[in-house]
């Protein structure tokens, strides 16, 4: 990082942990067990192709439509491409497992 | 002192490698012993008649064929008399299936103890290590003890949550919970579960996971009954332990010793969990104690708590002594071993209430202790409260929190290299910055702290050897 301009913008597309205890996750499991809880955060402005750049070009200058172009996004999202399960026991006793609820792995999409 | 060069000796003559020629008194492992028998002719020969002789009869038959006993006495001078078998060593299995080939015969067919085919136990550095880190853990609340003042304090919930944030301990520990709770449709089998596949799991979960992330977990001391009743389901009991039948327990004791793994740690169960006195294990090792007893769990007789009694810990593996008939003194006290077996009750209570309870038993409280491998694991023996005292550990014990955060997927979070990951994660850029300052500045002192008493224990263990060679 040495110019000015990088020190500036945020971290890229990445993994972050955080500990959470499962009901924090707020998916109807009562369970004070903790667990590493990993999500993908970032900017991916790196990865951005001509058809961003156009379509960013595009709305600016009103060419396309009005109707759906607000919805149409022009950079990559950063999102897990790869996820994996938690397993734990609940205050009742009772084993749980959760599938695809942490990320594994992150990419620009 | 002393002590210490006699432990570093040993440690040396372990690597001393035996003479090609040895002789044949020297203790060698059973692989290695039935190899050297089929290098030779009569020998090889008589340990095929034993094996032909013990399949399919019991021992008072076998000992009747002539052509059995011959094979006997000649197998006696032969170095699979003497050998053992490790822990958890390749090809465990074989080895234990060759030890018993011979010791088979010789023991007495349905005396009370046979004599375990493994080593005997030495203290583990890697092991004292653990206990001090739970006893840095308990001065910040954090370990297996609860300090007076916190109401709601669950050490086994705490061991969870460092298995949780360990990536090996969670990927084992979900695999053995997912194979002991997988129910076919309730339609194609009535068993809630494969029992087989769930002892198979729980084994390997204790074979790969490290010992001061998974014994935690069983042996962690409780205080109320939510605690109490985590700990009872850790190994999932009611597919491991649980049956709808209770099975006599010289049954289930003869179901277990047709099989090599199970026999043999039952062997070693009964050999490391003796009660001597009122107190005390063989030798004063609860560590050893709790070994045989974890190598227990998935097999036959796999123990666990009763019930989710905090206050009275009482252990048993699943079987009753009704209908013994006769032999109702002998299931007894077969039974009695595990229930009321003093040993094994201090051995875990020792265990939750971390190093101040008989896992240090050395006169010297400053003795700094050489390692197997000076140079990777420095084990760290000191007072607990001298770190304690001079450096406030932060909120959570680095070795359980930090490594969850290093990214190399399969970390292995051995003490020595945890101590530097506090650094690590200030320069780590993903980090979110969650730390603040007080606490990394807190990691950051004990780190410092820490890594001077391992430079310490380097040096020192390095003038041992000196002084011994």
């Amino acid at each position: 990082k040495r110019t000015k301009r990088a020190r500036k913008g945020t971290k890229p597309c990445s993994l972050t942990d955080k500990e959470v205890t499962v009901s924090q996750l707020g998916l109807g499991y009562v369970s004070d067990e903790v667990i590493l809880f990993r999500y993908c955060s970032g900017k991916c402005v790196a990865t951005r192709r001509n058809y961003d750049l156009a379509l960013a070009r595009m709305k600016g200058q009103r060419v396309l439509s009005r109707e759906n172009v607000d919805r149409a996004r022009h950079s990559p999202c950063c999102r897990p491409t790869a996820y994996e399960g938690i397993t734990f026991l609940d205050n009742h006793s009772r084993y749980h497992t959760i599938y695809e609820v942490s990320a594994l792995k992150c990419a620009c999409v | 002192m002393i002590l210490l060069n006699i432990l570093l000796l040993l440690f040396l003559a372990d690597k001393v490698v035996p003479f090609e020629n040895a002789e044949w008194t020297a203790p060698m492992d059973c692989l290695r012993a039935s190899e050297m028998c089929n290098q030779n002719a009569q020998c090889s020969s008589r340990f095929r008649i034993m094996r032909q002789c013990l399949v399919g009869r019991d021992r008072s038959a076998m000992l009747e064929n002539k052509e059995c006993q011959v094979a006997l006495e000649v197998l006696q001078d032969s170095p699979l008399h003497q050998c053992h078998c490790k822990r958890g060593m390749k090809k465990e299995l074989q080895c234990l299936q060759s030890y018993w080939t011979i010791h088979m015969s010789l023991n007495e067919g349905e005396e009370l103890y046979e004599t375990s085919p493994y080593e005997p136990m030495h203290f583990s550095d890697e092991f004292r290590l653990a206990s001090i880190i739970s006893a840095i853990g308990s001065a910040s609340s954090k370990g297996t003890v609860c300090p007076e003042s916190v109401n709601s304090c669950n050490p086994c919930l705490d061991a969870a949550k460092a298995c949780n944030l360990n990536a090996v301990c969670k990927r084992q520990r979900s695999a053995y919970i997912t194979a002991c709770s997988r129910s076919m449709p309730i339609a194609l089998s009535p068993e809630p579960c494969s029992r087989k596949r769930c002892h198979r799991a729980l084994r390997q979960f204790f074979e790969r996971v490290q010992n001061d992330l998974s014994y935690p977990l069983l042996f962690c001391s409780c205080r109320d009954k939510a605690c109490a009743e985590r700990r009872r389901q850790t190994i999932v009991p009611a597919c491991s332990f649980e049956e709808k039948s209770k099975p006599n327990c010289l049954e289930l004791r003869r179901i277990c010793r047709s099989d090599a793994l199970c026999r043999s740690r039952l062997a070693d169960f009964h050999m490391n969990c003796q009660t001597h006195s009122i107190t005390s294990c063989p030798n004063d090792n609860y560590h050893g104690c709790l070994v045989s007893y974890v190598g227990l769990i998935g097999s036959d007789v796999t123990p666990n708590y009763v019930d989710a009694n905090h206050a009275n810990i009482t252990i048993s593996p699943w079987c009753t002594c009704r209908g013994s008939g006769n032999q109702e003194t002998e299931c007894e006290a077969f039974l009695r071993d595990f229930r009321e077996n003093a040993c094994l009750r201090n051995a875990i209570e020792a265990f939750g209430y971390g190093a101040d309870a008989g896992f240090l038993p050395f006169t010297e409280s400053h003795s700094v202790a050489p390692s197997e491998k000076p140079n990777l694991h420095p084990g760290i023996i000191t007072k607990p409260d001298i770190i304690t005292n001079d450096v406030k550990p932060a909120e959570s014990v680095c070795v359980f929190s930090t490594c969850a955060n290093l990214k190399d997927g399969a970390e292995k979070c051995s003490p020595s290299s945890s101590f530097e990951c506090a650094d690590e994660n200030i320069l780590d850029s993903t980090m979110d910055g969650s730390i603040d300052s007080h606490q990394s500045e807190n990691d950051r002192q004990s780190s410092a702290f820490l890594s001077s008493v391992s430079t310490a224990t380097i040096v020192l263990s390095v003038v041992f050897v000196i002084q011994v060679v």
